[in-house]
């Protein structure tokens, strides 16, 4: 702020002056002579603060008791006070995600995507960031395959080796309240893994529970024909237990 | 019907052209996305157990992954235009719906608006203020200085 003042008053030294006298500001007494050479220091104030905005007035406006009074800013229509929202109509699109509850994992965007695709792509190296950071080979035209390229496709007979197996995994689906269950057709079942064994082993308690809770029915059933409390006996199945 | 009316007509009309020719674009890439991705699983499923009468359908199946590729390669000269945020690929790479990023832009944008629609209103009321109390203090030289900027616009 003082090199603007200084420039201001034609005091063009290395070093500004100190004291209320170079900032203009000495009480009851008139405002400095303009010196001659103002006007063309005044001329590059424009240049030199041109990031500062609105320019500052001429020499000549400066006998008025204010000093540095810039031009007001050109009003801008579109500020802060509007609603940006409403303005670029994008209300729908705010109630739309905003208004829900957007679920967090990629797999509720892309349903039909097969594949573990909520886990990281850092993990198994397809993450797009690697795709930006090396760039793939562009340019070439796709040509189908001949005949004697498809030679080389020629594949062993037989299941593929555990190592190359993991792409037919398949994240542990939701279980709907329906059970229906859709299988895809032609799908290989998935090896055993940590992960699946768990499910399993439930699904075998499930299995077997129902089958528990039959035997327990049977079970209370009979207890019940036997017992003599049973409002359904009748005098011939009590004979009939008597006579064992 | 007014200029004005026209005028609104035209963009919101314009707008709908426009927004239905891009969704036709994406639509044409996301089906050959999909048909590209079933082929690849189709692919795999046949090479997890390959059989020597698999062999016709593998070789159909490789060209049908050529022909997807050229196809989607085709889709790309229509959207040389769409720019996608990098901050979007950062969601994706961490196994997050983009539809959040999408979500926590227009949060964050409405509330920046919120705190400079506040910096206006603050602003506005300390400028009337300090005119008035100016005013009351230095009556001649503001009257000097609305001649020159003229009356301010009501706050």
């Amino acid at each position: 702020m003082t090199e603007i003042y200084s420039s201001l008053f034609g005091q063009n030294d290395a070093q500004p002056p100190t004291g209320p006298a170079a900032l203009g500001f000495a009480p009851g007494k008139p405002p400095p002579p303009m010196p001659p050479n103002q006007a063309p220091v005044a001329a590059q104030i424009p240049a030199q603060h041109g990031d500062e905005g609105p320019t500052l007035r001429k020499p000549g406006a400066m006998n008025e008791p204010f000093y540095l009074l810039r031009e007001l800013p050109v009003g801008n229509d579109l500020t802060g006070n509007t609603n940006l929202i409403t303005h670029y109509n994008l209300e729908h699109a705010y109630n739309k995600f905003c208004g829900k509850k957007v679920k967090e994992k990629l797999s509720n965007f892309l349903p039909e995507l097969p594949g573990m695709i909520d886990c990281p792509g850092v993990q198994d190296g397809s993450s797009l960031r690697s795709l930006i950071e090396k760039n793939p080979v562009c340019g070439n035209s796709f040509s189908p395959l001949t005949g004697a390229l498809l030679t080389g496709f020629r594949l062993h007979t037989g299941p593929l080796p555990e190592q190359y197996r993991l792409m037919h995994i398949q994240p542990p689906k939701k279980k709907s309240k329906h059970k229906h269950r859709h299988h895809r057709p032609q799908d290989p079942l998935p090896p055993e893994t940590p992960s699946d064994s768990d499910p399993k082993k439930k699904k075998k308690k499930r299995d077997d529970d129902p089958d528990r809770k039959k035997k327990k029915k049977d079970k209370k059933k009979k207890k019940n024909r036997h017992s003599p409390d049973h409002p359904g006996l009748t005098g011939s199945q009590t004979n009939s237990n008597s006579l064992r | 019907m007014t200029l004005q009316q026209f005028e609104t007509l035209y963009s919101t009309t314009k707008d709908s052209v426009t927004k239905h020719v891009m969704a036709e674009k994406f639509d044409n890439l996301e089906e050959h996305l999909e048909k590209f991705v079933e082929n690849i699983r189709q692919l795999g499923i046949i090479v997890s157990d390959f059989q020597p009468s698999s062999q016709t359908g593998l070789n159909q199946k490789l060209n049908f992954m050529i022909t997807g590729l050229q196809d989607i390669e085709k889709c790309r000269q229509q959207l040389h235009d769409i720019n996608v945020p990098l901050e979007v690929f950062e969601y994706i790479d961490q196994g997050r719906n983009p539809q959040l990023y999408t979500k926590e832009c227009l949060e964050r944008a409405l509330a920046k608006n919120e705190q400079v629609k506040g910096k206006i209103d603050t602003l506005t009321k300390f400028k009337s203020l300090l005119i008035s109390e100016l005013g009351k203090v230095f009556p001649e030289e503001m009257a000097k200085y609305k001649a020159i900027h003229g009356d301010d616009p009501p706050s």
